[in-house]
């Protein structure tokens, strides 16, 4: 899927991030997360497989987006993080509560 | 612009401090340092999650917003990167700091994401200049002799 592609796959709603995650689009991906929420079950996966970059904006934009997501009585996970984003996400100590699957399939398996 | 000095070789950009600079700053230094076999790519990750962090903070909180210059310069030396990074902004009111702020916080993380990711992080502010110096060292990776 391109980035920003928003699917809904059921119970569960698959958004697909950009290569790169940063402060220049990250108020975007938590729009389309707000969004998402108010409009589908809240359940989400953040595509990360196209990934290769995330900084602590893309971070914050994914912190919101958990929280708007259990909210409104759902989660969000990451599917398909690569060495970077793993990375981060251990430095930060956001590896606690956003929980990261290996791929798409992985991270929808229980919902 | 690129120049070489003992066994270093410098790569120098420079403009506005707008979002717009920081993807071709982050393609400066991946292709920069794609040049230097001997960087283990785990040290090139953690450089520019450091460097993109500081960058995007020049843009983010740089004043007056939008009229910022900044000169960027990236060294690969034997062992070391090093970025300066400096910018005409004004001087910064408060510079974040501290420890990593809490999980569910949703900015903060900037500073002590590059800390954690260098060896070296200093700010200075000298004659009306903001400037970052980032260090990351690392052990060059040596190619193996091939088997006659």
């Amino acid at each position: 899927m391109a980035e920003w592609d928003t699917v809904v796959e059921g119970a569960h709603v698959v958004v697909t991030a950009p290569a790169r995650l940063t402060l220049t689009n990250a108020s975007r991906l938590k729009g389309l997360v707000d969004q998402t929420v108010r409009d589908h079950p809240p359940r989400v996966v953040i595509d990360l497989s196209g990934t290769e970059f995330v900084d602590s904006s893309g971070l914050g934009a994914l912190v919101g987006g958990l929280k708007s997501a259990r909210q409104a009585g759902g989660d969000l996970r990451l599917a398909g993080a690569g060495d970077q984003v793993r990375m981060v996400l251990g430095l930060t100590n956001l590896d606690r509560v956003l929980r990261s699957y290996d791929d798409l399939a992985a991270a929808v398996g229980d919902w | 612009m690129t120049g070489e000095a003992g066994g270093s070789t410098s790569y120098v950009a420079s403009g506005l401090a707008v979002p717009e600079q920081l993807d071709q700053l982050h393609e400066l230094l991946r292709s920069a340092v794609a040049q230097h076999a001997a960087v283990p790519a785990e040290a090139l990750m953690m450089f520019e999650t450091a460097v993109m962090e500081i960058a995007g903070n020049v843009v983010e909180h740089g004043q007056p917003r939008g009229q910022v210059l900044w000169r960027f310069e990236l060294t690969v030396g034997q062992g070391s990167l090093t970025a300066l990074l400096s910018d005409s902004g004004e001087e910064y009111e408060s510079l974040v700091d501290g420890d990593m702020p809490d999980e569910w916080a949703e900015s903060g993380r900037g500073i002590p994401l590059a800390a954690a990711t260098l060896h070296e992080l200093k700010f200075r502010r000298r004659a009306g200049v903001n400037q970052w110096r980032m260090v990351r060292n690392y052990e060059p990776v040596t190619s193996e002799p091939t088997a006659p």
